[in-house]
């Protein structure tokens, strides 16, 4: 298996996301400062550059390839169109800065969920306010779409609420008592996982009523990420990312694949149709998995300075590299 | 501790205090540096800065609330928020709402392992309005951790108040944190080197302990040495008729406020003379000591026109409305300190009617009767310690009082090594290191608690349970 670089690009500050479109053409950088780069992904030339927020961009989120969703320190979510580097609709949501943001799956039509504060919004596909839920009584530190659509679960200090997106009633609350970093859900719906400041994650299957907690970790959990069947779950929270195997019962009693780095793992991704997890840690090192393999390690590339992000590409054949010195990295994943 | 780490200064004080002030003094004469300030949610900085963030004091409350174990998740994600940029920053200015507890803000860089790996604690700022401090303290709590939670306090617009006032305040805010730096100031107008860069929570710097706030508490305030011919002289307590500005003395307590008579009575005040051979310290510091050992003894009820004389005998002077003539009889002509228990009442002197000065007077930091739930307590100690004992004392000490003791900082000789065992703590929470070896200095373990409802008595007894035996 080898990396190779296939092209770099510059943003005027740290990266503080990256988005492919969905068929793959277009790779959207933010800068943390606030511009929004976008690449094309075949050569890496700059098709747009988009002015993004005042204060700096949280969030990207594409739905489909033709909408760019940003949501910046300004306490406003933007929509681009891509194609013609433009403007679209600008949605305010108050003072606190928006941070998260997760487009609806499914084919209900575009919907946007957009976390700023404490507050939990639900936007549509022109940018107008189709619902608010109530006030969280912290601050939101995570969103979730239930990969059936239908639900949406978000966490704060304390608990995890799990929204009917339809109905806008609370399905199922998860009092957790602790601070909780991020969410997922398995791909196939039957896990919802947190990543804990205590540290640990902690599993639920809400239609079981079952749950789970994993400690142990070195550092506080920020990074989660499931395989494409649900089965495997890639974590951070040290030197080591930690893959438990969820199926049947899940991971309680199961010693986790520990996948060694240098240093404090910073960001981790899953392929989207395949099985290599990249993981990347503090001292630039990125490193590809086969994580049930016995010698699971497949490849090694040492960047200049820490990744901030990464992303695969929607036919796992690019993985763009986002670092906290600006650079933008996209390199070919050949066999 | 690595000095890339980015130093962040915590600012409170109660609204309307000169936080603000404060802050925009600091980033207007700051130029070149890179601060970035997290205000509270009803801040107005007055000046334009590229980065100022709003936050509301969002409580993480882990274990049932205990503040002990609390941090303030706010500023976990607001810093990690500011992490993510090209270019380092060169400081965090951190300012709270009034009505803060310091102790979260302090825990959330003493737990957080990021936040201990990129930022450090430089220091807790309070800025204190001198007209309003004293209601302040008197309604209690968090104005009190404020000002016991400090490495630097600002006793701002002393302008507008009696210096009188200004001292009286400044001797109850000692009171209850005997380690932090006062200022004065007007407009909170001082050198910055003074609030940045301070290293209030540098381990390296914990052991700057000034030793004058580790003496004891005296039951007396005053202390004058007079030149003395044998005879019997008059001593006179309170104005004079008719002379309301003729004190012998002027020093820090001259203010209602100040008084402590005992039971709050004004009308006893007791009193002690010695004789000393000179004002000097070796000769004046053994008969301190030696009226505090008198000063805890049973008094002796002394009425207006009844004698006063040198030696372990504690007057309680018995006046009327606050004033008495009493006899003072010298055997021998010399030098007499009279250690005045309230440094409130004008003392004089009268040799064949003419007033006498004072050749020497000093202040002491008097026990209060308890006017403060939260003190300060030092410890200066010789001999080694031992790390088993001492460890055991700490751990269990924490364990049962962490909620009541806001702050600690020390150096201790330990035994079995040549290298300083300095320490700092937050509540429960607890960082300690062997720094420098001590080299000619002398091998004293200075340590000072602050926080509510200390026993003096207990803490430095359970402390010397520590020695090696």
């Amino acid at each position: 298996m080898q990396l190779t670089k296939h092209w770099a690009g510059a943003l005027d500050d740290y990266a503080i996301d990256l988005a492919w479109s969905s068929e793959g053409s277009v790779l959207a950088a933010a800068s943390a400062s606030g511009p929004i780069t976008l690449f094309t992904a075949a050569d890496g030339q700059r098709r747009h550059e988009l002015p993004g927020h005042e204060g700096g961009v949280n969030a990207l989120a594409w739905r489909n390839s033709s909408v760019l969703a940003s949501g910046g320190q300004d306490g406003q979510v933007k929509y681009w169109d891509p194609q013609a580097g433009s403007h679209v609709a600008t949605t305010s949501l108050g003072r606190s800065w928006v941070e998260h943001l997760a487009w609806r799956p499914g084919d209900t039509g575009p919907e946007l969920a957009a976390a700023a504060g404490r507050a939990l919004t639900l936007i549509d596909g022109e940018g107008a306010i189709r619902h608010r839920f109530p006030d969280a009584p912290k601050t939101l530190s995570a969103i979730a779409w239930h990969p059936g659509g239908g639900c949406l679960a978000c966490s704060c200090f304390g608990k995890v609420t799990l929204w009917d997106s339809d109905a806008y009633l609370v399905q199922k609350e998860f009092p957790y008592a602790n601070g909780i970093l991020a969410l997922a859900w398995s791909t196939d719906g039957r896990w919802l996982v947190s990543g804990n400041q205590d540290p640990s994650v902690h599993l639920w299957v809400p239609e079981e009523d079952m749950e789970l907690q994993m400690s142990g970790y070195e550092t506080k959990v920020r990074h989660l990420d499931f395989d494409l069947t649900g089965r495997w779950l890639a974590t951070g929270g040290g030197r080591e990312a930690c893959v438990w195997d969820c199926a049947g019962p899940g991971p309680e009693g199961r010693e986790p694949r520990m996948l060694p780095h240098d240093a404090p793992v910073c960001a981790l991704a899953y392929q989207n149709a395949h099985g290599l997890l990249a993981t990347a840690a503090a001292d630039g090192a990125v490193m590809l998995w086969s994580p049930e393999r016995q010698q699971p390690l497949r490849a090694t590339v040492k960047m200049p300075v820490a990744a901030s992000r990464l992303a695969w590409a929607p036919d796992d054949g690019l993985l763009a590299i986002g670092t906290e010195k600006g650079a933008v990295y996209v390199l070919r994943c050949t066999a | 501790m690595s000095s890339d780490t980015i130093p962040v200064t915590v600012l409170t004080g109660f609204l309307g205090a000169g936080k603000t002030t404060l802050l925009n003094r600091i980033l207007t004469e700051q130029h070149g540096r890179k601060l970035a300030v997290i205000e509270n949610e009803f801040g107005e900085i007055g000046i334009d800065h590229q980065l100022v963030v709003q936050s509301d004091e969002e409580l993480f409350e882990m274990n049932n609330g205990c503040i002990c174990c609390s941090v303030r998740g706010d500023l976990i994600r607001i810093l990690q928020r500011l992490l993510k940029r090209k270019d380092r920053l060169d400081g965090i200015l951190i300012e709270t709402t009034g009505l803060a507890n310091p102790a979260p803000v302090a825990q959330t860089f003493f737990t957080d392992e990021e936040m201990r790996a990129r930022f450090r604690l430089d220091a807790i700022i309070t800025v204190v309005d001198a007209r309003n401090a004293g209601r302040h303290l008197d309604a209690g709590d968090e104005s009190v951790k404020q000002v016991a939670f400090a490495d630097v306090i600002l006793l701002n617009k002393t302008d507008l108040v009696a210096p009188a006032e200004v001292d009286a305040l400044e001797s109850r805010i000692r009171a209850i944190n005997a380690v932090a730096h006062i200022h004065r100031t007007r407009e909170c107008d001082l050198p910055l080197k003074e609030v940045l860069d301070v290293g209030g929570f540098n381990l390296e710097r914990a052991s700057e302990i000034d030793p004058k706030f580790l003496e004891p508490e005296y039951p007396f305030e005053w202390a004058g040495a007079y030149s003395l011919p044998a005879g019997t002289h008059e001593l006179v307590i309170g104005h004079g008729e008719g002379e309301e500005a003729g004190h012998d003395h002027d020093h820090s307590h001259d203010h209602d406020h100040a008084h402590h008579h005992p039971h709050g009575n004004e009308n006893e005040l007791e009193l002690v003379v010695m004789r000393v051979q000179s004002t000097d310290e070796k000769d004046w510091a053994p008969a301190r000591d030696a009226a505090v050992l008198v000063y805890s003894d049973w008094e002796q009820r002394v009425a207006v026109g009844e004698p006063v004389a040198p030696g372990a005998t504690l007057h309680r002077l018995m006046l009327k409305e606050s004033r008495g003539t009493y006899p003072l009889k010298i055997a021998e002509a010399g030098l007499y300190m009279v250690f005045e228990q309230c440094g409130g009442d004008p003392l004089h002197i009268l040799v064949a009617g003419e007033t006498v000065k004072p050749d020497w007077q000093r202040d002491f930091h008097i026990a209060h009767e308890h006017t403060e739930d939260v003190t300060s307590v030092g410890i200066r100690q010789q001999g080694e310690l031992d790390p088993k004992k001492l460890n055991e004392w700490v751990s269990e000490l924490l364990r049962v009082r962490g909620a009541d003791i806001y702050r600690m900082k020390g150096v201790l000789n330990v035994r079995g090594t040549p290298k300083r065992l300095v320490f700092q703590g937050v509540h429960m929470l607890f960082d300690a290191k062997f720094d420098r070896e001590w080299g000619s200095d002398s091998r004293t373990s200075s340590l000072v608690f602050i926080g509510k409802n200390l026993d003096r008595t207990a803490l430095t007894e359970a402390f010397k349970a520590c020695l090696c035996s």
